[in-house]
């Protein structure tokens, strides 16, 4: 299995695929960054109203949490995509027939992408990370708002991210085998990720107001981009379900999709 | 060298049993049966469409069975402990990452099958592609593609070879070099299952055939009992003004005559002398003369007429 991974590793490593996915992140991560630090300057100042940050969320240490979590939105993606490819990449360039000469046992194949899948969703947290504590830490020392390390709440924001990344990743590959058409599965799941989750809110919302019960927009939660914002959003809120829910869903979805990917890759004729 | 050779034949054989493929709508491979041995270059035959390609992913379990085994030295594919170091294949519709180098699409290889790092060099060698190691596969002639999947059929040493109309797309040199490969190979004592429609390259490189069409097995045997089972042996061509005294002069003999409809005549059954001593007597005047031996060419499209085409 180790021989397997390292496969896989290997595989992502000789192509640039990954190079352009970790500059979008980094990008993405820089713009992020520069937006979360301008917001809690404004909300530590007291303008947080503007924004919708009140109590809990206005605090010193969820603007840090905030912060320390920059580029997270479009980095899952990103990590999603690199999932994705993993698979359909076997498909779009025709190795998947060597790939499976050099290992009959699919199950084994599949299972080492999903491992060496949130190895590198790991990877991509720990760069992120990294990156958002230097540049946060300083941001929020410079301000004289402290760097809230010492906080539960910064803890569990990172932790939580990490969960995400990870689940993402492996999400991307189920994803892969469930779509093998590589174009096809990146459109649709960066679609769904991005425009989806907006959609699938107002929908909720439009749900909830037909049937005069708030209570229905907790069901959002069964979309895993929602899932996701929940999982990783602190505090109570009697419009959505606790943050173990959305985790939950997150790794149901990451099963689900993983036992299916093998069990349909298993069947598959490769011709 | 009393031992290391113990069962030398079974290990390398290649058995396959009642091998069946239904699609949707076709019947892709029905009933196949036929083994290939080791130390002969084994040649794959049969029209577009008559299951050659789908009874090799069969063989590699890329393709699952409908009914039936294949099985190299009495295992399924599947269950073989280091599949790489018993079977290498090169397959149609297998290819690299357009963005990665030849070597390093070895190397991942190697990687997966816990083969040393430094097979992907050797490899490279083997098949002449040490130049091109660090050039992406996207910049590669379809001979280096080629080569470069032989390369990777060849990682793991293995003693069973399978190749998938490896001719395609190769300049004559490449032709000679890929006969002159696959020939050491097998007097190597390796078993080698190459499929074409190449009949004319078949029948310089290959020792045993078998023939498939439609999904059927149509005929298996070494290339001269093939060529020799058709029931229209060596024939005489004949070119000559005067066709009518010919085959008067003929009509005697044991000799059947018959126009080639191109305005020679196809005379079986008397040799070359026999014809032409009988024109000399007759003062029959001859423009050509010839011994038509059957081809493998010949025999196959005799043997698969009518049943090639899209089914």
């Amino acid at each position: 299995m180790s021989n397997l991974v390292r496969a896989e590793l290997l595989k992502i490593r000789t192509t640039s695929t990954w190079w352009w996915l970790a500059i979008g992140a980094f990008l993405s991560i820089a713009l992020a960054f520069a937006f979360n630090a301008w917001l809690a300057s404004e909300t530590l100042s007291g303008g947080g109203e503007e924004f919708g940050y009140t109590g809990d969320a206005a605090s010193a240490p969820a603007q840090a949490a905030n912060l320390y979590t920059s580029g997270q939105y479009l980095g899952l993606m990103f990590v999603m995509l690199i999932g994705i490819l993993m698979v359909t990449n076997e498909f779009f360039h025709q190795t998947a027939t060597t790939t499976f000469l050099a290992t009959p046992r699919r199950t084994s194949v599949i299972v080492s992408k999903l491992i060496a899948a949130s190895l590198l969703g790991f990877a991509f947290w720990l760069v992120t990370t990294v990156i958002d504590l230097a540049a946060g830490a300083v941001f929020l020392s410079l301000n004289d708002y402290g760097t809230q390390l010492g906080e539960w709440e910064v803890h569990r924001a990172l932790l939580l991210n990490l969960m995400a990344y990870a689940i993402w990743t492996v999400l991307g590959v189920g994803i892969g085998t469930l779509i093998t058409n590589q174009l096809g599965a990146v459109i649709t799941a960066s679609v769904l990720y991005l425009i989806g989750t907006q959609v699938v809110g107002l929908l909720f919302l439009l749900l909830s107001n037909l049937l005069d019960n708030m209570a229905v927009m907790k069901w959002q939660v069964v979309w895993p981009a929602a899932a996701s914002q929940i999982m990783i959003t602190p505090g109570e809120n009697e419009m959505l379900p606790a943050w173990w829910v959305g985790a939950l869903v997150l790794v149901g979805y990451a099963v689900v999709s993983g036992v299916a990917g093998i069990l349909i890759t298993r069947r598959r004729d490769i011709s | 060298m009393t031992d290391g050779q113990s069962s030398p034949t079974n290990d390398a054989q290649i058995v396959v049993s009642g091998l069946t493929k239904q699609y949707k709508n076709v019947l892709a491979v029905n009933n196949l049966s036929f083994t290939v041995e080791p130390g002969r270059v084994t040649g794959f035959l049969g029209p577009n469409g008559a299951g050659k390609t789908t009874t090799l992913r069969m063989l590699l379990n890329l393709v699952t069975p409908t009914a039936g085994t294949a099985t190299i030295g009495g295992r399924r594919y599947p269950d073989l402990a280091d599949p790489l170091r018993h079977v290498g294949a090169v397959l149609e519709a297998s290819s690299a990452h357009k963005g990665r180098t030849g070597v390093n699409h070895l190397r991942v290889i190697s990687a997966a099958a816990g083969l040393p790092r430094q097979r992907a060099d050797e490899a490279l060698a083997l098949v002449g592609l040490t130049p091109a190691a660090k050039r992406k596969f996207k910049g590669y002639s379809l001979g280096m593609k080629q080569r470069l999947g032989i390369a990777a059929a060849m990682l793991g040493d293995p003693r069973v070879l399978i190749l998938d109309e490896p001719a395609n797309g190769l300049d004559p040199e490449g032709i000679r070099w890929m006969r002159g490969f696959l020939k050491g190979l097998a007097a190597e004592g390796r078993t080698v299952l190459v499929s074409s429609h190449l009949l004319s390259e078949m029948q310089l490189l290959a020792d045993d055939v078998v023939i498939i069409a439609a999904g059927q097995l149509v005929r298996q045997g070494t290339v001269d009992q093939v060529i020799g089972s058709m029931a229209q042996g060596v024939r005489v061509r004949v070119r000559t003004p005067q066709a009518d005294a010919l085959t008067a002069a003929l009509a005697q003999g044991p000799a059947t005559v018959e126009a080639d409809g191109q305005g020679a005549l196809l005379i079986a059954g008397v040799d070359a002398p026999t014809v032409g001593r009988a024109a000399l007597t007759a003062g029959v005047e001859l423009h050509e003369l010839t011994t038509e031996r059957p081809d493998l060419e010949r025999v196959f499209l005799e043997l698969t007429a009518g049943k090639a085409g899209i089914r």
